[in-house]
């Protein structure tokens, strides 16, 4: 049971990265690719590290890929835009990640009502995770801050020359 | 943690903290000379916390973090090349438009995830310090605001070194799942001898994270992104590039084979002596086609990097890790002098505010009569990096051969023996082509050869102070020999 489970989320998970890669257009791409995130999601419940999967969902499904499809989507103003926007809502281009999308949530459903012992045998707790981040990995944190803050200051600069660049632009 | 532990975290929670007080002053204070100012005396305090660490050394901080002298050895040798650095870009960015200041934050948060690097125990660490490395390069690499070639040198580093960051993520993944533990520590008992069924997942972890490193190192057939790269990239960052990133990966590389005894794997050992040989060749034969000082100098990089993997190798094939870290650790220093001040002649000679560095070998025509000082420099560092004898390359180069022909005994070490005979004789007709451009007299109509170069204050006492070190440690070896084998002997080797 809890095998077959694994191996259709991580079926999905092969099959929609294939896809994410090979589509030529973008918004299909990220579709796909957000179904990707959330089968791994689900690989992630299943093998007893719920925390992770939650997290999977949220900052990379949630927040930075539906970030992605808004700016592309931001992109396409206009009447250009608008006909593109009819042509992605085609339904050969969605009814393939909506039903992988279901799919992975029978499995969930599937795995939560289950009566008998929870799958996964034993499950990483939040508590756990905190424990171990600020107990003995407490220095990654303190680093991976610091790589945070490289990454903000990288992209400010490279961002304020392009804004500066296009502010040019239009006072010429 | 306790108070010792904090004591011997002392190096990076300074390093920290300059970066958090630079990172407050700048909004406040737009002023390239003072945030220079501030990073540098912030680096020179971080050096007297490191040999402050000293007595303390060895211990171990966390599953994370290792402070022991090999660690503080190569900390040291990164907050002297950032020092450099510093000084030199303070010069290259003065007269530039636009606001610069973030240069300095960029480069001590560069500085600080190597030197995390050197001292990380754990794959945790390992990739954290590699990240902040990297990441920090990406926006250094495109700092200025100039034309196309240097937002091409930082995308094509940003998506190679990507690739390359992930195909080490996921040798460290296999190998986590074959070996159940993260810190190299653990892996002392583990890691070959009794990993029995998983043998395979280890194996193939181990070759993709050298393949991550190999990139990072830019070894052949992993260095087609390095002389776009070097020479896209300001001058001051390409040093820092060539010197401070390499190093602190390579140092992370030689502790791991040494802690995890991973030399066992001789497939492992054998594919690496063959990037070796590669390197070597490759890196030889294209530069003598190159028209750029800082492609020649990218290429050179390429078989220095070479050069040090035979050490790495041979060392052990001729029976011990203690000679490959001597060696290794001898030639790193060699390297970091030498080519922080070849690419700093660059550096100074592309002061100012042009489109583009300078760095056509044709530029360099008649530097002896224009500029004695910066040419005997600069000939000082090429005689250096080709290994001429009075010269701290000599030194590296003949710690290099000392390893190799003790290991050129043992089964393939005669292979890479050659390889850097060979590869050492080609390097000596590029590295004098320069030296030849430089005694030219140049043609009268050309207007960048004849033009005056200023020598600014500050890049002229890194370049003094870089000739000197380098003609001080080939006439006078025996201080930083000593040094390097007191580190040596405290490790468990």
């Amino acid at each position: 049971m809890e095998l077959i489970l694994f191996y259709l989320a991580a079926a999905i998970s092969l099959g929609t990265t294939l896809m994410a890669i090979t589509r030529t257009n973008a918004a299909h791409a990220l579709i796909y690719f957000i179904i990707s995130l959330l089968a791994s999601a689900v690989i992630f419940f299943l093998v007893g590290a719920p925390f992770a999967a939650v997290l999977e969902v949220i900052v990379y499904a949630g927040a930075i890929m539906v970030l992605f499809v808004f700016v592309i989507m931001m992109l396409n103003l206009g009447e250009a835009g608008q006909r593109q926007e009819q042509a992605w809502l085609s339904l050969s281009a969605w009814i393939v990640p909506a039903i992988l999308a279901a799919i992975l949530l029978a499995e969930m459903v599937l795995v939560l009502s289950s009566s008998e012992t929870p799958i996964p045998a034993q499950s990483v707790t939040p508590k756990q995770v905190g424990e171990s981040l600020f107990g003995p990995y407490i220095l990654a944190v303190e680093i991976a801050s610091m790589l945070l803050l490289a990454g903000l200051v990288g992209a400010y600069h490279l961002g304020r020359r392009y804004l500066e660049e296009t502010r040019e632009d239009e006072g010429e | 943690m306790s108070n010792t532990e904090l004591v011997a975290l002392l190096p990076l929670i300074s390093f920290a903290t300059v970066i958090t007080i630079v990172l407050l002053a700048i909004p406040f204070w737009r002023n390239l000379k003072g945030i220079c100012a501030l990073s540098v005396v912030g680096l020179l305090i971080s050096l007297a916390t490191i040999l402050w660490t000293t007595r303390i050394v060895p211990i171990q901080v966390t599953p994370l973090v290792l402070i022991d002298q090999y660690a503080l050895l190569f900390m040291t040798l990164i907050c002297l090349a950032t020092v450099a650095v510093a000084l030199l870009a303070y010069d290259y960015l003065k007269e530039r438009e636009g606001q610069q200041e973030e240069f300095y934050l960029l480069l001590l948060l560069a500085a600080l995830g190597a030197i995390v690097l050197v001292c990380s125990s754990h794959f945790a660490s390992f990739l954290l310090g590699l990240e902040l490395l990297g990441i920090s390069l990406y926006a250094l690499i495109s700092f200025p605001i100039r034309g196309q070639a240097t937002l091409e040198a930082a995308l094509k580093y940003l998506i190679l070194s990507g690739v390359a960051s992930a195909f080490l993520l996921f040798g460290t993944a296999l190998i986590f799942a074959a070996l159940g533990t993260l810190s190299f520590n653990e892996m002392v008992q583990g890691f070959y001898v009794d990993v029995g069924s998983n043998r395979l997942y280890v194996m193939v972890g181990s070759a993709l994270m050298l393949a991550g490193i190999c990139f990072k190192l830019s070894l052949v057939p992993f260095h087609m992104w390095t002389p776009d790269v070097y020479e896209g990239a300001p001058a001051p960052v390409t040093a820092f590039v060539a010197t401070v990133s390499k190093g602190a990966i390579f140092a992370i590389l030689l502790r791991f084979f040494i802690w995890t005894d991973a030399y066992q794997y001789e497939s492992i050992l054998f594919g690496l002596g063959i990037i070796a040989v590669l390197s070597m060749l490759a890196g030889n034969l294209l530069a003598l086609m190159q028209s750029s000082v800082k492609r020649i100098l990218a290429y050179s990089s390429i078989a220095h990097l070479g050069y040090l993997l035979v050490a790495f190798i041979a060392g052990r094939l001729a029976g011990g890790a203690a000679l490959a870290v001597e060696a290794a650790s001898y030639f790193l220093v060699a390297y970091f002098i030498t080519t922080l001040g070849a690419f700093g002649v660059v550096s100074i000679m592309s002061n100012g505010n042009r489109e583009r560095d300078l760095d056509d070998i044709a530029s360099y025509e008649g530097l002896f009569s224009r500029r004695p000082f910066l040419a005997t420099a600069f000939t000082a560092m090429l005689l250096s990096l080709a290994g001429i004898p009075l010269t701290v390359g000599f030194v590296g180069k003949f710690y290099i051969f000392a390893a190799g022909v003790q290991g050129a005994l043992a089964s393939y070490g005669w292979s890479l023996l050659v390889a850097l005979i060979i590869g050492s004789g080609i390097g000596l007709y590029y590295y004098l082509r320069i030296v030849f451009a430089m005694t030219k007299r140049p043609a009268a109509t050309d207007s960048a050869a004849t033009e005056w170069i200023t020598i600014p204050v500050a890049g002229g006492w890194v370049m003094l102070t870089l000739t000197g070190t380098l003609l001080a440690l080939g006439v006078y070896p025996t201080p930083l020999i000593e040094l390097i084998n007191s580190m040596v002997r405290s490790l468990p080797l």
